[in-house]
């Protein structure tokens, strides 16, 4: 199955293609929506931990929609590099680490929003803070497990 | 310039940095971590200056900075670290000539803000829109710093002489 996702047209034009549009496109969308995605953690996770207590939450709030989009851009740009790759990559245990730190990452996440913004409330709860740093850490795992994908 | 390139790429130091395998992920794994800091924090602050999410005071968006200047110390660290293990590399690579000119670039425009127009950040409260040299600044930071990463990523793509 994952031989035949591999040799699918598609799959064989974005790794055989000479085009720039084809896989460095591709690869350079999965950073630049890690960077909006992480990005949008980063600023989340500090204003929980007490930077930028000037920052109204409700605002901070918005920063979800950011984290969404890049996370929608780097499923899509994810499942084409898996794709291409599909048997190589369904054997490295890093790539399965990778998905683990993202999947808990994103709990984590889902749990700040949920907890994090209780109206009224101008500073987030001290209990939040255990939650924050949970994030940075998965985030952080989940980069690093990515990029040593490369290498493993 | 070939000189000092292949010099540098001979010294004790490439050799010994470049031949350790462990050392090129683990900075590369540390770049990727600054770009996040660097894009999340700028770009927070970019986006308040072209005029989004009004409600958050201007000199309060910028409590993330010194996150995104440490994220851009430490890819400025890194990025150094590999150009010496692999000057050749770079030196003769188009996509790293145009990352190093965003980068200037981006750098310049954020000092220009910083001795010119920033002193108006103060004055500005929550609800007031952006003047337009602001929007400008902000767009121009936004803009170069995913200039950065894309020339950055496409580094082994585009223009490497092959």
């Amino acid at each position: 199955m994952l031989q035949w996702l591999q040799d699918s047209t598609f799959c064989m034009w974005v790794v055989g293609s000479d085009s720039i549009w084809a896989y460095p496109t591709i690869l350079t969308l999965h950073t630049a929506g890690l960077a909006i995605i992480v990005g949008a953690a980063f600023v989340i996770d500090l204003r929980m931990l007490g930077v930028g207590a000037e920052v109204p939450l409700p605002q901070i709030r918005t920063v979800f929609r950011f984290f969404w989009a890049g996370f929608i851009i780097n499923l899509a740009s994810g499942v084409i590099l898996f794709a291409v790759d599909a048997v190589h990559k369904a054997r490295q245990p890093v790539f399965f680490v990778k998905l683990a730190f993202i999947a808990a990452a994103i709990v984590v996440t889902a749990r700040i929003r949920r907890r994090g913004f209780t109206p009224g409330n101008a500073t987030p709860r001290p209990a939040i803070r255990p939650l924050a740093i949970a994030s940075l850490s998965l985030w952080a795992a989940a980069i690093v497990a990515g990029r040593l994908m490369a290498y493993l | 310039m070939f000189g000092f390139i292949s010099w540098l790429e001979a010294t004790g130091f490439s050799t010994t940095l470049r031949n350790a395998t462990w050392v090129w992920p683990t900075c590369e794994s540390i770049h990727f971590l600054g770009l996040t800091m660097l894009i999340g924090a700028a770009g927070f602050f970019d986006l308040r200056l072209m005029g989004f999410m009004r409600r958050v005071p201007i000199a309060a968006a910028k409590a993330f900075m010194p996150y995104g200047i440490a994220g851009f110390a430490l890819n400025l660290m890194t990025g150094t670290l590999f150009f010496m293990m692999r000057p050749s590399m770079y030196a003769f690579s188009a996509a790293w000539w145009a990352k190093v000119f965003f980068i200037v670039l981006a750098g310049m425009n954020a000092m220009l803000f910083e001795t010119t127009l920033g002193a108006r950040v103060l004055t500005l409260g929550p609800g007031e829109d952006t003047p337009t040299s602001f929007k400008v600044v902000g767009c121009v930071s936004l803009f170069s710093w995913f200039a950065v990463l894309y020339f950055g990523r496409m580094l082994p793509y585009i223009g490497t002489g092959n």
